[in-house]
């Protein structure tokens, strides 16, 4: 296994709190947010965005400071970050970057480290560093709190999780799943003409089959690369674990899956969910929203979450989908001021609990952690984020993202539309991310082919 | 005294220095608009390009990208993808198109109405024609699938099933497309010399040996434009693609502008992408050249 999170972060935070110098924090944030450049951030709809606009007017009130927000599509989110920090000057001053993607802007040096433009800035010892993402070595290229510079703020922690009918639950009298033999045998039992016992977003896009997969194969103790920290990159995706892990991801698709998983993107699983279609699916823990909203949901009240299973003797493996304030090199230093004014302001606790109420889920282990806030109906995802927290993963530590992406969704979408084998489909994701990883010059090999 | 007046040779000579000063600013940006970006292009096959603290780094490496090529799996499935596309939604888009403009260029009760009616889909931006089709083709709660329920039929995922995906984006693209055809075809119907006809008439003619002697050799010129412009538009269809498949299911619907923008802009490899880009903008030269020798031909003979 390459990639190794735990709950370090969160629980030396915890244990940080009471020593924690909030006053002098507290008046940073308010000496900052002050008077402040307008200031532009580039962020895509994602489902927690509504949460992010509250916190974003919220802020505007509060201080009086301006800030416009370029809402973009996500393919399109890459795609203007990019031209804007490659720029002579940027025009997005706040960059709400991608787990898949962050890494090029750090590795292509586009993202300033937040201490030059404030040396006095601290991360809150509260806020999650999401699998130390944040921080970055740009001599190790690796995510070393201790000796990496802190070049981001956690803007959204998106991980997968269960989402299950509790009403069916109950009238089946089945038990939230804790390894994928359970789900299994609960899709199974709930899959009927009328509803479908899971869905699964196995449609080929920037990334839908990939991102659904990553559970399964995390957590059938599957890894991409032996040992990406160590900066060995060989390629081991097509491993008895991963064959084990897609043969189980068709599995669940066959038996007790939509008829047409090959075309299930996000937004038709969310709407199986909403609409009572589909007693089960694995989703970012921000639709959770949507869950709720009687505009928007037939389910009302009906919805649980949980964290995601693993397969027997293997940890479960949720891999982190989320997002990143950054601030580029390339725009005036009283914007770059501005943003991180507004980051500051972002990480109090007060406006976490604002992007909590406007539906978006916090990155404050207080507030994922408040009993109170966590006791609310509506509030009741936050136990199974907090179950998952230590059991995150990274998806990939270098800037090749984008291009690998590219090749797990086209091939894991033809092995679910049965165009190829599971054993075909990995062999050609090992060969062709090989080839990419090899070109870019890492140290890298491959296993032989299944 | 009067100033004598210039030889005709000298007249010439001058008009043409003038005509040339007057059109070499237009020139200028001309080539600095089109010329100088395909010349970037070109630059760029050559190189691979990336990105380190915050400047791009270019290192030449000859000519393999374009070696690289014709192994490339989603450009040859991109390739006959966009050559079936184009060819199907093309030919059905003129059928539709020459069959509606000859009703409507027959008709004088409700023409406006009708050729109002028939140009609307046109009117429609693209990205508001795949909401549209992508809610009307969904496999769970679509309004095809609800209407071929009622006769008894089973639902299909017309966009995610490999075999109907194409057909689908086929369907939308003809929706979409024709009425720019038609508009075309009816804009010839009704520059036909009507003394033609009328002669034709009186010399007894019937209405499908009209159609078959009279109006389709006039109308050919039109026919060969209309055909050689949406080819070239068909062979550049992206938006469909990107609004209701995405490529996919597998590469199903994998045509020759989304593999170009997935290897340019999203794997961000922009010197394999330049190299690709120019294989494609050769494609579409060389049908649109094809396309304008053949009218050219055709027109001249008749």
């Amino acid at each position: 296994m390459t990639v190794r999170t735990t709950r370090r972060s969160a629980l030396k935070a915890i244990a940080a709190i009471g020593a924690a110098p909030l006053g002098f924090h507290i008046g940073t944030a308010r000496g900052q947010a002050a008077r402040q450049q307008p200031f532009t951030i580039i962020i895509n709809q994602s489902p927690w965005f509504n949460g992010f606009r509250a916190v974003v007017e919220r802020y505007q009130r509060e201080s009086g400071n301006s800030v416009t927000l370029d809402v973009v599509s996500f393919a399109e989110s890459l795609e203007k970050q990019r031209n804007s920090v490659r720029a002579r000057q940027g025009v997005s001053d706040l960059l709400i970057m991608n787990g898949l993607f962050y890494q090029e802007f750090y590795h292509g040096g586009f993202v300033q480290p937040i201490h030059d433009i404030d040396p006095a800035f601290r991360l809150d010892p509260q806020m999650l560093t999401l699998a130390d993402t944040v921080f970055w070595n740009e001599q190790t290229k690796t995510h070393d709190p201790r000796t990496g510079k802190l070049m981001s703020v956690p803007i959204s922690g998106l991980i997968p999780v269960l989402y299950y009918r509790a009403d069916l639950y109950q009238e089946k009298n089945l038990q939230v799943p804790d390894t994928f033999e359970q789900l299994l045998a609960n899709a199974r039992a709930l899959n009927s003409p009328r509803v479908y016992g899971m869905v699964q977003r196995g449609a080929r896009g920037l990334t839908e089959v990939s991102f659904d997969w990553f559970p399964y194969f995390n957590g059938f103790g599957g890894s991409i690369f032996r040992n990406e920290d160590q900066g060995d990159f060989t390629v081991t995706i097509n491993s008895p674990e991963g064959k084990a892990a897609l043969d189980f991801y068709l599995q669940l698709a066959r038996e007790a899956g939509h008829p047409q998983t090959g075309g299930q993107g996000q937004a038709q699983v969310i709407q199986n969910i909403v609409t009572g279609r589909a007693a089960q699916a694995m989703i970012v823990i921000a639709a959770w929203a949507q869950m709720e909203d009687p505009q928007r949901s037939a389910v009302v009240g009906k919805i649980n979450v949980a964290r995601v299973p693993h397969a027997a003797g293997h940890r479960p493996g949720p891999p982190l989908g989320h997002w990143l304030g950054g601030i580029p090199k390339n725009v005036p230093r009283e914007r770059q001021v501005a943003a991180l004014a507004f980051l500051n302001w972002f990480q109090q606790r007060n406006s976490q609990v604002a992007y909590l109420e406007g539906g978006a889920p916090p990155v404050r282990q207080d507030v994922l952690a408040d009993p109170q806030l966590g006791a609310q109906p509506r509030n009741r995802w936050m136990r199974a984020l907090a179950d998952s927290s230590e059991f995150v993963r990274r998806m990939w530590t270098i800037p090749e993202g984008a291009q690998m992406v590219s090749v797990l969704d086209l091939r894991l979408n033809q092995a679910v539309i049965g165009e190829m084998t599971s054993a075909a489909a990995l062999n050609t994701i090992a060969d062709e991310i090989h080839a990419i990883v090899r070109t870019a010059g890492y140290r890298t090999g491959k296993l032989p082919n299944l | 005294m009067p100033a004598l007046p210039l030889p005709p040779m000298a007249k010439i000579g001058i008009d043409r220095k003038w005509r040339a000063i007057g059109l070499a600013p237009s020139l200028l940006v001309f080539a600095g608009l089109t010329l100088l970006p395909i010349a970037n292009l070109v630059a760029m096959s050559f190189h691979d390009i990336a990105w380190a603290d915050g400047i791009s780094r270019w290192t030449f490496v000859g000519f393999r990208h374009y070696q690289a090529l014709p192994e490339d799996m989603l450009l040859r499935a991109g390739l006959g993808n966009t050559i079936f596309f184009a060819v199907v939604s093309t030919l059905t888009q003129m059928l539709l198109a020459f069959v509606l403009a000859l009703f409507v260029s027959r008709i004088h009760r409700g023409r406006v109405l009708y050729r109002t009616l028939f140009i609307l889909p046109i009117l429609v931006p693209a990205i508001v024609i795949g909401a549209i089709w992508k809610l009307m083709l969904n496999y769970d709660f679509g309004l095809v699938n609800d209407f071929i329920g009622l006769f008894g039929a089973a639902p299909r995922d017309w966009l995610g099933e490999r075999a109907l995906a194409l057909w689908s984006v086929i369907v939308v693209d003809v929706w979409h497309w024709t009425p720019f055809c038609f508009l075309l075809l009816l804009a010839g119907f009704e520059s036909l010399p009507q003394d033609v006809y009328e002669a034709a008439r009186v010399d007894g003619v019937g209405p499908l040996s009209e159609l078959r002697y009279i109006t389709l050799p006039l109308m050919l010129p039109t026919i060969a434009v209309t055909l050689g412009f949406r080819l070239i538009l068909a062979f550049k269809v992206f938006d469909e693609i990107y609004l209701l498949t995405g490529g996919g299911p597998g590469t199903a619907t994998e045509v020759l502008s989304f593999t170009v923008y997935r290897r340019f802009f999203t794997q961000d490899r922009a010197g394999y992408g330049a190299a690709m880009s120019l294989f494609a903008m050769t494609l579409v030269a060389v049908l649109a050249i094809t396309a304008m020798t053949a009218a050219r031909r055709r027109q001249t003979r008749s």
